[in-house]
């Protein structure tokens, strides 16, 4: 049983992002597989060198880099996404693959499941 | 929403048992008053439903304070009704209640808070429940805010 969760929504606006990584750390918690896609204006969370401390919040990027310590599989970005926010490989955090978001992608988990 | 309009090819679980996560919040979306519809029709159509999970905002419904005026409906009351009749267990996240406000006994005395709101038969608990049914025969249904 592998899950996909997506976050399709900007970091520091609302918790819906944080609480999917939650729900993706949880199942990596349970040796479940699980990987996470950010696409639209998700993949803002991948940006390098976030600092939150304006706004009154951590970084999302120390959560992000102890995914794949956690134990979530992949990290992966939407390639159209990255383009149409300006981000190119080199401004992506590590550990990230760009991919396209397709059916076939989709296809490839017995369960998928949006952030909010 | 960027993406949203993935064609299901195949059913993904056991479509005789579901699993309802309910992310949106009463009165700011409309996802727990279809979530409600879908479990009737669904109990109606001899399907079962094993468990009601509520997360982020979704947490809102479990609130025992919630006093609209008496000639609306009471989405809170109306679940909660529901979920007793048909003895279906229901869970709010634990992280996502508690940043929320919404608080059981226990956790009022852990954190020394003024009062507790949860109400009844909603339980406290920790996303292993929901972890649970996404490993389970059952099939998973979300119900978010949209946009």
């Amino acid at each position: 049983m592998s899950t996909l969760i997506i976050i399709d929504q900007p970091p520091y606006g609302s918790w819906e992002g944080r609480e999917a990584l939650d729900m993706a750390f949880s199942l990596a918690a349970f040796d479940q597989p699980v990987s996470l896609l950010f696409c639209g204006a998700g993949v803002n969370w991948l940006r390098k060198g976030q600092d939150a401390g304006q706004v009154g919040q951590k970084s999302v990027e120390r959560n992000l880099a102890a995914a794949p310590i956690f134990g979530v599989e992949a990290l992966l970005a939407d390639r159209n996404a990255c383009h149409q926010f300006g981000l190119t490989e080199t401004e992506l955090l590590d550990h990230v693959s760009v991919t396209d978001f397709s059916p076939e992608l989709t296809d490839r988990f017995n369960h998928v499941a949006f952030a909010g | 929403m960027i993406g949203r309009s993935l064609k299901e090819t195949k059913t993904p679980a056991n479509a005789g048992v579901f699993t309802l996560v309910i992310t949106g919040a009463p009165y700011s979306s409309q996802a727990p008053q279809t979530a409600l519809r879908f479990a009737q029709a669904a109990l109606a159509g001899n399907k079962r439903i094993d468990r009601v999970f509520l997360y982020g905002d979704g947490v809102h419904l479990a609130s025992s304070l919630v006093a609209p005026p008496s000639d609306e409906l009471n989405l809170c009351e109306a679940w909660a009704g529901f979920l007793s009749e048909n003895d279906i267990p229901s869970v709010a996240c634990i992280a996502s209640a508690l940043r929320r406000g919404l608080i059981d006994e226990s956790e009022q005395q852990r954190y020394g808070l003024s009062a507790y709101n949860l109400r009844a038969p909603f339980e406290i608990a920790g996303l292993g429940e929901w972890v649970d049914s996404t490993t389970s025969q059952s099939r998973v249904i979300y119900f978010h805010k949209g946009n």
